[in-house]
């Protein structure tokens, strides 16, 4: 296994499922299909500058989850660090209208919402994966 | 201004705590008049949220004391009407949430404290009970582009530059000009519990600029009586009257006459303060 560090910034969204989606997809990623070699960044910790969290997205390559076309979370990254290595848009995955719904509380997900988070979070683990093997 | 009611939670992903801001607030926009504020969003175009946080108050729940919603509310200079942190509730519960997300029974319950703490936390306010003198004289210095002024009768003040003037039984608190003019603009006075019992020199709530918190000594000791809540709408006042109307916490003394012992009158303070800018170079 390669000790190549990877990170992931999710959008910590609130204003629409799509973010929720995504909070969740980096969470499954991080617990069950890459445990223990996925460095998760905290959007909010990023923002504010503590914690090390740029630092580490400007030495490392870092995915942007988003849960809707607002990127807010690549837009982030590119704003205080730099380039993403990879980025994710699960309103193009999950399609806008199922993205922009109203934001949920986990335990309201649906399967369907359940279905999407395990979509993105494949799909995130694909670039994770491509990247981990340059 | 509207009713409205803004939340911004801290939204983190990193710990349990941050899910746990994020759960409150999504509970708390169940109800009329609630708007939920992504931290994220807010950072990125503030344009979106300009006219609810103009025409609301901002309520900020901050999952850890990194304390990210915060910042982000003071690095924008909105003011913070109410605010709850999700670790230092958990730890007065007795609560250890660490990393991993939880969604059970011990996380509702603190999810619940939380909730009640955002919509009691203006109840138990008595009227203030203290007497205030019709005229307040000032002495004052200056360094450099900088005036001190400190109040010359009724003032005792503690070294950690926070007065106390007294009427009766009852102590009036807050800090001085020296302090206000370090921290700058004020954004969220963080009141202590009416009933709360103080030790002179124990902790007595806080105040926060975009800049830092300040904790407040209190100056002497006994039971909170009071606060002003005029500051949850005007925390400026602490800028702009910090003797007077920026006062922040009366109490019913419990022992004046020895806690009066390790405070300094109007001649040592103005001295102490002299000394201090001019060591510290403001």
């Amino acid at each position: 296994m390669s000790d190549k560090r990877i990170g992931v910034i999710s959008c910590s969204g609130e204003e629409c499922v799509g973010g929720t989606i995504s909070r969740l997809a980096v969470r499954k990623m991080m617990e069950e299909l890459r445990p223990g070699i996925v460095s998760t960044l905290c959007l909010p910790l990023f923002i504010a500058g503590d914690g090390g969290e740029r630092e580490f997205a400007e030495k490392y390559p870092t995915i942007a989850v988003d849960g809707c076309s607002k990127c807010c979370a690549k837009r982030a990254i590119e704003k205080y660090s730099s380039a993403v290595a990879g980025s994710i848009d699960v309103a193009e995955i999950i399609g806008q209208e199922a993205a922009l719904g109203k934001p949920l509380s986990t335990r309201n997900l649906t399967e369907e919402h359940l279905a999407y988070v395990k979509e993105v979070a494949d799909k995130t683990s694909e670039i994770f994966d491509a990247i981990l093997v340059k | 201004m509207s009713n409205t009611v803004c939340v911004l939670p801290c939204n983190g992903l990193d710990k349990c705590a941050g899910d746990i801001s994020r759960r409150v607030a999504l509970k708390l926009t169940e109800s009329e008049g609630v708007e939920l504020i992504c931290p994220v969003l807010l950072n990125q175009n503030k344009t979106r949220y300009d006219k609810v946080l103009e025409d609301g108050s901002l309520s900020v729940i901050d999952g850890c004391n990194t304390r990210c919603a915060s910042k982000l509310a003071g690095s924008l200079e909105i003011a913070i009407k109410e605010k709850v942190n999700v670790s230092e509730v958990a730890k007065a519960q007795n609560i250890k949430l660490g990393v991993d997300i939880r969604d059970d029974e011990e996380t509702d319950a603190l999810v619940q404290v939380l909730l009640e703490k955002m919509s009691i936390s203006e109840e138990k306010q008595a009227d203030s009970q203290f007497i205030e003198t019709e005229t307040v004289e000032y002495e004052s210095f200056s360094h450099g582009k900088f005036i001190f002024k400190v109040p010359k009768n009724n003032y005792f003040f503690n070294e950690n530059d926070c007065w106390v003037s007294i009427s009766g039984d009852i102590a009036r608190v807050g800090v001085t000009d020296y302090v206000q003019q370090n921290l700058s603009d004020i954004l969220y006075v963080d009141p202590p519990e009416i009933g709360q019992e103080i030790e002179q020199f124990d902790e007595l709530g806080s105040i926060e600029s975009s800049k830092t918190v300040f904790e407040i000594i209190s100056p002497v000791s006994g039971t909170v009586v009071a606060v002003n809540d005029k500051l949850q709408d005007a925390p400026e006042l602490v800028n702009e009257s910090p003797y007077e109307k920026g006062w922040l916490v009366e109490l019913r003394l419990s022992n004046f006459e020895e806690d009066k012992e390790l405070l300094l009158d109007f001649e040592a303070y103005f001295e102490f303060l002299k000394r201090k800018v001019a060591e510290t170079n403001v």
